[in-house]
């Protein structure tokens, strides 16, 4: 890292930028009335991007500008507002289009001026075809392309009254006109992201940024613009961005901002497309340590031993990154949904994990979320205890459950709707061409559902495999009744339970009843359509619901107590002592993964002193292709000390910049809530 | 050779272990030990019999272990494991026929195949078990498996020959070169040890030498030299490697029952010292390959 670049990171460290904020009052803004929703969506963008151009602000030295100045954004509706609306249609979270990846790249080659003809050229036809809602949108798009110019020439204005010479140079380019080179394309895309926040959309990924953003630095090291060194100096600078304004930023904690970034895999033909710029990602991740962009990094079969130990290097240093996806795993899972093979070889991540196609996708990829836990518990409670004959029936119930459980999350999301949000809608391909908002819609339109506690599910059915149907020692309702007292006054049978084996250990039985679950579970969702025209797709992700769905039920028969969380994704239960990484491996690839490629990580936790010497960083590398040969999806490593974990528990202030995964996403611990926290720490180390 | 199939004792299986030869390889720790090094941090290897294990920063004192203990002193019945709410006993040691740890273990031959691991014997002290781990050897080698095996080296000369022949690899440590201060800080004379050694290094049998680096103990210029010449001249020695002394080593001691005494005040020690590349000269100017564990 270069000293310019190491003052830029300790300035937002610091949060000297943040000197500048102020909080703005919108009341008026919001209580205007509107035509129509796509008026406002277009009414209130351009008055916050308004009210950012009154007050641009530059960092000491850096090159990619745009800062927030605004803390706040006026909300899109009053909650009376959105009430009503919600009462006619499922709005998801805060009912904006969000957790998708839009097409950067195509808008950063051709320029805004461009966008804006095509707009107008769309709008004579809108107009001959008296397509009022086409108009309607086209207007509100171009308005919000009107805002960010403006946002951007506020900028250039204000660079030349400060002799920042070389920033209003680079604004004279971009956004108006295509940007011709590498430094134009990063401060387009900065525009352009910085830009989303402010319209509503969240959790805004950056999709394939060593895909799209390579012809830029290609052509400039071959015209000799830029050297490697320079690059890394910029792609830094880039990186940067994503820190200064996301404690502004929609999450459940701070850090869950969706600021996702992939790199590798096949290209839309099928090559293998590491380039340049992705070892200088992986590079500039590793030299900055901070927890934004999240590193993505697809792998397959082909992937050389070079790049899975140049991506250990970065695990190494403990930012959680990278998240590896199985090339081999999740396109055929894509195919098989629907995809086109070239959209299938094209995937992202949406914000965590969840598999989209950039630009494409208008999934909402964690609309639902079944808890199998809570699965397992509601036939545990609805079956009499001489009804069921044998753990195969008792399965079948879990089975039937699975699609009770299925049927009503279709008929919960009958209708759903989304809030306008036409700026983001021109980087979403083809709706201008179509002259409707993204919100209505693109090409794929499915929905995503979270599986959450596999672990204490399989775990709890095993239990039940053993001690009623194989030893017979106690009735179903016996088992009911521990698990509503929290196995009270039940010491020695809580003991008994939890030395049963355990998935995550390579033992067939319980892993058996995993494959099963995930097939059941994905066999619920197969065939059906949404609202949208969609299709549901299962993952084994959990998002935050490791934590909320283990509030919903009390203790499990795996041996969970109450109030204790599952593990978060695709793990091993809490409890579980496991035998090491390479039975975790095991025991997790063996389902059926393609069948469940919403995303959603075995995650492995690794001391930190397995990275001691350079020994470390190759054996860890090993593992994680031995997970990519033993067709695993995703794979997330994490490097952790529960030391430090438990002192930056007592001294945040001296732990203020240690950096832990939580769920899809890293985050600074001390800023985490204590339930999140105690978590991580609970899940790093089975220690006798 | 006995007729009858020897069985072994482990105290543990750790998968995935790095720092113990090529590629992701098992290390089966076998227990019991004839040394009693000061520094030692696996202390529940030291008794070559199964003990009980007691975490007592876990314990409750809830005294439901002693109501359902029926002897006057542990036979190691592991009946109070069972009934440890906390989860804070365990029996360490489980005694393996060949065959029943040859299957254990080779669970993860495609991982050793697909990274070139194997499967490392450590312990405690695998020559204490000689005759179960040549057994076990032979039958592994059946399968292809690279194998490695670390030893204190303290086993007669015909115990160690077998043993180092029966596999691929050898991590041979070394406490001290000082026959006095070997006594003094192991409990034993070093002789057996320099012996093997010696036989060691003109068996063509890959091996590194490993040195544990202990403050007050064997880390002063002189110490050092001696280990380095003790070595040149040994066209098998692969490398040395020095493992530096643990802040954590005593952690595992109150398991046992034991107190850690490692025989200097360890509170205030000097992490960068231990890892100074003082420590590596005196090898390096032997022309020897070295590094830090």
């Amino acid at each position: 890292m270069n000293p310019l670049i190491e003052s830029i990171r300790d300035y937002i460290r610091g949060g000297q930028h943040k000197a500048s904020r102020a909080t703005k009052d919108w009341s008026t803004l919001v209580s205007a009335q509107d035509a129509t929703r796509t008026a406002r969506a277009a009414r209130l963008f351009a008055a916050v991007l308004q009210e950012e151009a009154a007050h641009p602000t530059f960092l000491p030295g850096e090159r990619i500008v745009l800062t927030r100045h605004c803390i706040n954004l006026p909300d899109r509706y009053s909650e009376e507002e959105m009430s009503r609306l919600r009462k006619n249609a499922y709005f998801h979270e805060k009912g904006f289009v969000f957790n998708i990846s839009p097409d950067y790249a195509s808008t950063v080659q051709v320029g805004l001026d461009t966008r804006k003809e095509e707009i107008q050229a769309r709008r004579k036809k809108a107009v001959e075809e008296n397509d009022t809602e086409g108009i309607e949108f086209l207007d509100a798009a171009r308005s919000g392309i009107d805002a960010v110019c403006l946002l951007a020439d506020a900028y250039r204005e204000e660079a030349i009254r400060l002799h920042l010479d070389d920033i209003a140079e680079t604004l004279t380019r971009v956004p108006h006109q295509g940007a011709t080179t590498f430094r134009q394309a990063l401060q387009f895309i900065r525009i352009l992201h910085f830009a989303l926040w402010c319209e509503g959309p969240y959790h805004n990924g950056l999709g394939r940024f060593d895909q799209y953003a390579w012809p830029w630095l290609k052509a400039d090291l071959e015209a000799g613009r830029e050297t490697e060194e320079s690059a890394l100096a910029l792609l830094e600078e880039f990186f940067l961005t994503f820190n200064r304004d996301s404690d502004l930023y929609v999450g459940v904690q701070q850090g869950d901002n969706g600021q996702s970034l992939m790199l590798g895999g096949v290209d839309r033909s099928g090559n293998e497309s590491v380039n340049l710029l992705t070892h200088l990602c992986l590079k500039a991740s590793r030299e900055l340590r901070l927890i934004d962009p999240k590193i993505n990094l697809r792998v397959s079969r082909q992937t050389p031993m070079e790049l899975f130990a140049e991506a250990t290097e970065l695990t190494k240093i403990g930012l959680g990154f990278p998240q590896y996806a199985n090339d081999d795993v999740v396109i055929p899972g894509l195919i098989d949904w629907g995809y086109s093979p070239e959209d299938a070889r094209d995937y992202a991540v949406a914000a965590c994990w969840e598999f989209i196609v950039p630009g494409k996708g208008m999934d909402i990829p964690n609309i639902a979320a079944v808890s199998f836990p809570a699965v397992v518990d509601s036939v545990l409670r609805s079956t009499e205890s001489n009804s069921v004959q044998s753990f195969d029936a008792f399965l079948q119930l879990v089975r039937k459950e699975l699609f009770a459980r299925a049927d009503q999350i279709e008929s919960d999301l009958a209708c759903v709707d989304m809030l306008e949000c036409p700026f983001i809608s021109t980087l979403c391909d083809g709706r201008i061409e179509a002259a409707r908002d993204v919100s209505h819609g693109n090409v794929y339109n499915n929905f995503g559902v979270h599986g959450t506690g596999l672990a204490p599910a399989v775990d709890s059915l095993e239990t039940i495999k053993r001690l009623v149907f194989d030893e017979r020692i106690e009735a179903l309702g016996n088992l009911r009744k521990y698990t509503d007292q929290n196995f009270r006054n039940e010491e020695d049978l809580l003991i008994a339970i939890r030395a049963l084996p355990k998935l995550g250990n390579d033992e067939d039985e319980p892993d058996a009843i995993a494959v099963r679950l995930l097939n059941d579970f994905a066999d619920s969702f197969a065939g059906r359509v949404n609202c949208r025209g969609g299709i549901f797709r299962p993952g084994t992700g959990s998002a935050m619901y490791y934590i909320t769905h283990a509030k919903e039920i009390p203790a499990t028969l795996d041996g969970r107590l109450r109030d204790e969380p599952f593990p978060a994704n695709y793990s091993p239960g809490l409890h579980t002592r496991i035998k090491g990484p390479l039975s975790v491996v095991k025991s997790f690839t063996k389902p059926n993964l393609k069948r469940v490629v919403n995303g959603g990580p075995l995650t492995i936790e690794l001391h930190d002193s397995v990275f001691r010497n350079d020994e470390g960083v190759e054996k860890v590398a090993q593992l994680v292709r031995f997970f990519v040969m033993r067709r695993g999806h995703q794979l997330q490593v994490n490097t952790i000390n529960r030391d430090q974990l438990l002192a930056a528990k007592q001294d945040p202030e001296h732990w203020r910049h240690l950096i832990v995964r939580v769920w899809g996403w890293s985050g600074y611990f001390v800023e985490l809530d204590r339930p999140y926290q105690d978590q991580i720490i609970q899940r790093v180390e089975m220690t006798f | 050779m006995p007729n009858n199939p020897p069985t072994g004792l482990v105290f543990e299986i750790r998968e995935f272990s790095l720092y113990d030869g090529p590629g992701i390889r098992t290390t089966v720790f076998f227990k019991g030990c004839p040394l009693r090094c000061r520094w030692c941090h696996n202390p529940e290897g030291l008794l070559a019999q199964r003990e009980l294990l007691i975490n007592t920063q876990t314990c409750t004192h809830c005294g439901k272990c002693l109501r359902t203990c029926h002897f006057k002193s542990c036979i190691v019945c592991g009946l109070c494991v069972e009934h440890c709410v906390n989860q804070c006993r365990r029996v360490c040691g489980v005694k393996y026929r060949v065959e029943t740890l040859c299957t254990e273990l080779l669970k993860h031959q495609d991982v050793f195949q697909m990274s070139g691991g194997g499967i490392t014997f450590s312990g405690g002290e695998p020559l204490m078990q000689t005759d179960f781990v040549v057994a076990l050897a032979n039958r592994l080698h059946e399968q292809n498996i690279h194998l490695a095996l670390e030893t204190s080296g303290y086993a007669s000369l015909e115990d160690y020959m077998r043993a180092v022949e029966s596999v691929d690899l050898v991590f041979q440590d070394l406490k001290h070169t000082n026959p006095k201060e070997h006594l003094r800080c192991t409990g034993r004379d070093n002789a057996p040890i320099l012996e093997n050694l010696a036989w060691l290094k003109t068996s063509k049998k890959p091996f590194v030498a490993r040195i544990p680096l202990i403050p007050y103990t064997n880390m002063d210029r002189v110490t050092l030299d001696d280990f380095a010449s003790l070595l040149k001249d040994a066209p098998n020695l692969l490398r040395v490697e020095l493992m530096p002394y643990h802040a954590t080593a005593g952690a595992k001691y109150h398991l046992t029952g034991r107190t850690f005494r490692p025989g200097f005040d360890d509170s205030n020690l000097n992490r960068q010292q231990l890892f100074s590349d003082a420590c590596l000269a005196p090898f390096i100017a032997q022309g020897l390959t070295c590094r830090f564990v």
